[in-house]
């Protein structure tokens, strides 16, 4: 009898999608990744708020960058793990933009999808998007702007880019505020770029605008009893070693002696050998100690009474930082202080924030370093205003070191999806129906924005096309009153670097889904439930 | 209590961020968040976008903050009048109110004898020791200049007074030699046992000579996790030397203690001198109410800026909230050191804010003059609560209460004891002017943040 079973190739359990289905799949997952960002775009965009259900279960975070969200929910269909990926490589690159590079690449596979149904092949699309991508570059940085050379200006734009990165976050209920303290912070830095150097601390309690930038580096520890509070002219020594009990670190070692008078020699001995070591550190001429782990009572009271500072319990990220701030190296052994680098500052002093005691190390070598004192009503609040800093400090840092800017609000959108249209014009073939599909997803943009303001997005984005067409290259959406507006009086600019990389990324990943046409999904291992993110 | 909904953890975490900042007022400032939401829903279900009511309410909240301000009086630190009746006030909402005639001067004078009124501007409350104490009842409860401790005296039988005490604060431990790493002590004949008794006799001998050469009279020893801190050989020899002992200070502790004796602690036996003992005029242990004892310390030289109050209550429940109660007295004097300046009580601030509110709306165009208005229409939630709590007529005295203050009576307010509205001021009945600035901001910040979301997602971390 012939057996009417189709041939099994695969292993039992695992599973194909060829064409049809397969793009099906790829597209519905995107596309649902895209519309799940999208209500948090622009700066009536609204938040989301993450229930945690795996290790952290009942665990709150409220957020609105697009990252985050995407981070924390997790996926199973593989073109939306890609715009996840995509989304996380952006927040890395640039720190923002992220949701924008989410919605920009759903958009243009939904476009897609529209093509593919017209039956043009998937090589034709991608070869027009190709096309399309020079295109839209190349008219976006014929768009920029440098200011580079002139510096009130060029402050001016740090401000602009800042206001507008905020004001999609939560913290744009004080966005002139948190502008002024993040592009202070970053001109601190004076163009290294690097920002470890700005520390950032959250303390519950007090209302945002009770948050302010602190030009000496902030430690979340107070000094050992009767120790000296404030130290001019301080000489720091920052190490990483056990201050509790000098054991030899062999388990199970015993010591075996026939007399308590040895025991009491023994306790003698270790004694000294915690007072040597004491002295040892005291030798480096220093009158600021600290360690990473533990500083027990004894050695506590030495430190004491030579007048040195002694700090305890310091973390490693917070000893990195100290370290990279007072110009000291970390130490773990005493012997040669010949060859210790100390860390200097200019004086170091206790001050109070809300309920707790923090300690001030002010005037550091590092004149770059600086941090920011973050105050909010809730947790929630607290770790989102952290997010939304980080971003447009990132932000600010990737524009000074590529300085030209571009007009936001929907601004730049419009004028490469024209750009890409007129060139469609003049093109024969099928690839001109592929780039004016991608002009249309660059569109969707300014509609997302429009549309989560409550306004009439059809109406807008149509005004604002004709606006560019007719040669006004300013013309962006204001979301504040409803209507067209010029961008460069309201100043709603952004950095060049985050527009391109946001370009880039969308249209590369759209490709590369876009490719796909056969899903084979492997056979799972025997294993427990999977609780990791995406 | 533990909450699912996310939002309404936000709200658990409100209360806390309250406390942190004004100690007092934590459950107003989660009423006030819960009326504004339900006005915002409102609004939301008259199609007004959810960040057109956020800003207006941040408007609102810098108006309130402003009428509020105007309506404050300034205080002096040396007004012992004012800054009593306000911790009043704060002690009537809770069970021990009846106690407040003495709980809130107590606190008043705990918060004035740890600041200096010419230069702080904030308290650390760890400078206020507050111990409870099971026995008595909430009248015994005392303040006291100088140290209590909840332990006994160790020993047998050891001297129950001391005077012109000599006070060392020791963080070793006087009992048989131990290493840090394992030991062992092997003995492989009679003699060497009867040695090693010897030796551990003479070793603690030693120690305790060199506590009695140094003079002291009163040892306090930290706790220890590594042996025991106080072998009973030690015990015996200390008694015959007439020395108090009492063991099992907590590390947390000792800095208070060591602040409070202005003493050092003194880590090993070779620091063990005459300079760094404490001196004391009396060491002494006391019954307080029923059968138990404490021991006092008073009448010491060079005392720091610190205070002990001891709580005392006739069961574990109403001592634990005698203690919250005493908490939040104390933080609502801390707040008048911030921020020194007092609003009156009795729900008039809110009907104030909420009559001003309205009246600034109608100057103001568009949506933003509507949701002011359901700004100040929630406010008014604090005298309804306090009107109905009270058994009074809620719509009936709401409605006078804003009549009195149409009129101009910025002080009219519920007098809950005559069952009535009258000038609130004249029954002593005010608050910090920071508890409330904090309640309105904190609440409307969580609100603004909880207007921003519109969905829910399930994560997987």
């Amino acid at each position: 009898m012939v057996s009417l079973n189709p041939v099994r190739i695969l292993r039992n359990e695992a599973e194909e999608e060829r064409a049809e289905t397969a793009r099906l799949s790829s597209f519905v997952g995107a596309i649902a990744v895209g519309d799940l960002v999208k209500s948090t775009l622009g700066p009536k965009g609204m938040d989301k708020i993450l229930v945690a259900h795996g290790r952290s279960a009942g665990q709150v975070e409220i957020t609105n960058d697009g990252a985050t969200i995407l981070k924390a929910i997790g996926v199973d269909n593989p073109a939306a793990k890609i715009l996840v990926d995509m989304s996380r490589v952006q927040d890395d690159e640039v720190g923002d933009g992220t949701t924008s590079v989410t919605v920009l690449a759903a958009e243009l596979l939904r476009e897609a999808e529209k093509l593919i149904e017209q039956k043009i092949h998937p090589q034709i699309i991608i070869a027009g998007w190709r096309r399309a991508t020079q295109i839209a570059l190349a008219s976006l940085e014929k768009a920029s702007v440098d200011n580079s050379g002139d510096p009130e200006k060029f402050h001016e734009d740090l401000l602009n880019i800042a206001r507008t990165t905020l004001s999609s976050k939560i913290l744009s209920q004080n966005k002139e505020y948190f502008a002024n303290l993040a592009v202070e912070a970053v001109v601190r830095l004076k163009g290294s770029g690097d920002l470890s150097a700005i520390q950032v601390i959250k303390k519950l309690g007090g209302c945002m605008e009770d948050s302010f930038l602190d030009d000496g580096f902030l430690l979340d520890k107070k000094p050992g009893l009767h120790q000296p509070k404030r130290i001019e002219k301080a000489r720091i020594l920052i190490a990483n070693t056990p201050m509790d009990t000098d054991k030899i670190k062999v388990f199970g070692s015993r010591v075996r002696v026939d007399a308590v008078s040895k025991i009491a020699e023994l306790e003698l001995a270790e004694k000294e050998k915690m007072k040597d070591k004491v002295n040892k550190i005291v030798n480096h001429n220093i009158n600021v100690f600290i360690n990473r782990q533990l500083i027990y009572n004894y050695p506590e009271q030495l430190f004491a009474d030579a007048g040195v500072m002694a700090i305890e319990h310091a973390d490693f990220a917070g000893i990195e930082r100290l370290a990279l701030v007072t110009g000291g190296e970390i130490v773990s052994t005493f012997d040669h202080p010949e060859m210790v680098k100390l860390g200097h500052c200019d004086l170091v002093e206790e001050v109070m924030i809300g309920e707790d005691t923090l300690l001030r190390f002010g005037g550091v070598p590092l004149g770059e370093a600086c941090t920011v004192v973050i105050r909010g009503a809730t947790q929630q609040i607290l770790d989102e205003a952290e997010r939304s800093l980080h971003d447009a400090l990132c932000v600010l840092a990737a524009t000074v070191r590529e300085t030209r800017t571009v007009y936001g609000g929907g601004c730049s959108e419009m004028l490469m999806a024209n750009a890409i249209n007129d060139e469609a014009a003049r093109t024969p073939g099928k690839e001109a129906v592929a780039m004016e599909a991608f002009s249309r997803a660059l569109r969707q943009l300014p509609t997302a924005i429009a549309d989560n303001a409550g306004y009439d997005s059809a109406q807008l984005v149509s005004e604002l096309r004709a606006a560019h067409s007719k040669g006004d290259h300013t013309t962006g959406l204001d979301m504040e009153q409803g209507v067209v507006g010029c961008m460069k009086d309201l100043g709603i600019t952004e950095s060049f670097v985050v527009k391109r990389q946001v370009l880039l990324s969308a249209s590369e990943a759209a490709e590369m889904i876009l490719r796909v046409d056969n899903i084979i999904k492997a056979a799972p291992r025997r294993r427990g439930p999977d609780n990791r993110p995406c | 209590m533990n909450v699912m909904h996310p939002a309404a953890k936000m709200l658990v975490e409100l209360s806390r961020s309250q406390d942190i900042e004004a100690g007092d007022g934590t459950t107003s400032v989660v009423v006030i968040a819960g009326s504004l939401l339900e006005a915002a829903e409102k609004l939301l279900a008259r199609g007004i976008h959810p960040s057109a009511i956020s800003d207006a309410f941040q408007i609102a909240a810098n108006k309130s903050v402003e009428i509020l301000t105007k309506m404050s009086r300034r205080i002096e630190l040396n007004d012992r009048e004012s800054l009593v009746q306000s911790a009043s006030t704060s002690l009537n909402s809770k069970v021990v109110s009846q106690h407040s005639s003495q709980l809130a001067p107590l606190a008043v004078d705990a918060i004035l004898k740890v600041t200096d009124p010419a230069k702080d501007d904030n308290v650390d409350l760890k400078d206020i020791k507050v111990i409870c104490q099971l026995g008595g009842t909430v009248d015994d409860t005392e303040l006291v200049d100088g140290l209590v401790f909840t332990q006994r005296p160790a020993g047998a039988n050891p001297p129950r007074k001391v005077e012109k005490a000599k006070i060392g604060l020791i963080q070793f431990c006087i009992s048989p030699p131990k290493t840090d790493m394992d030991h062992n002590v092997i003995v492989s004949d009679y003699a060497a046992m009867d040695r090693v008794l010897k030796e551990e006799r003479a070793y603690i001998l030693n120690i305790v000579k060199q506590i009695k050469k140094a003079g002291c009279n009163v040892l306090l020893i930290q706790k220890s996790i590594l042996r025991d801190a106080v072998s009973d050989l030690a015990l015996h020899f200390l008694d015959k030397i007439k020395v108090m002992v009492i063991k099992d200070v907590e590390r947390e502790d000792i800095e208070f203690v060591s602040k409070t004796l202005n003493c050092r602690p003194i880590a090993s036996l070779d620091h063990f001198t005459a300079e760094n003992l404490a001196s004391a005029d009396l060491v002494e242990e006391v019954s307080t109410g029923g059968t138990n004892k404490v021991v006092k310390v008073t009448g010491i030289q060079n005392q720091g800026k610190t205070v002990t109050v001891l709580v005392q209550g006739s069961n574990k429940l109403v001592l634990a909230e005698a203690e919250r109660s005493l908490h939040d007295a104390l933080c609502v004097i801390r707040c008048l050191v911030r921020n020194r300046a007092l609003i009156a009580g009795g729900g008039a601030p809110e009907t104030e804010v909420s009559l001003r509110l309205a009246q600034y709306a109608q100057t103001l165009t568009g949506v933003d003059s509507y949701c002011l208005r359901a700004y100040a229409d929630a406010l008014e939630v604090i005298p309804l609560t306090l009107a109905e709590n009270a058994g009074l007529n809620s719509i009936a005295t709401v409605t006078e209460l804003r009549n009195r203050h149409a009129q101009g009576e910025q002080t009219a307010g519920i007098n809950v004891r005559k069952g009535a509205v009258t000038n609130i001021l004249e029954e002593e009945v005010v608050q910090p002017l920071l508890v409330s600035t904090s309640a309105i901001n904190l609440a409307t910040e969580t609100v603004r943040s909880i207007l921003k979301i519109d969905d829910i997602v399930n994560t997987m971390q």
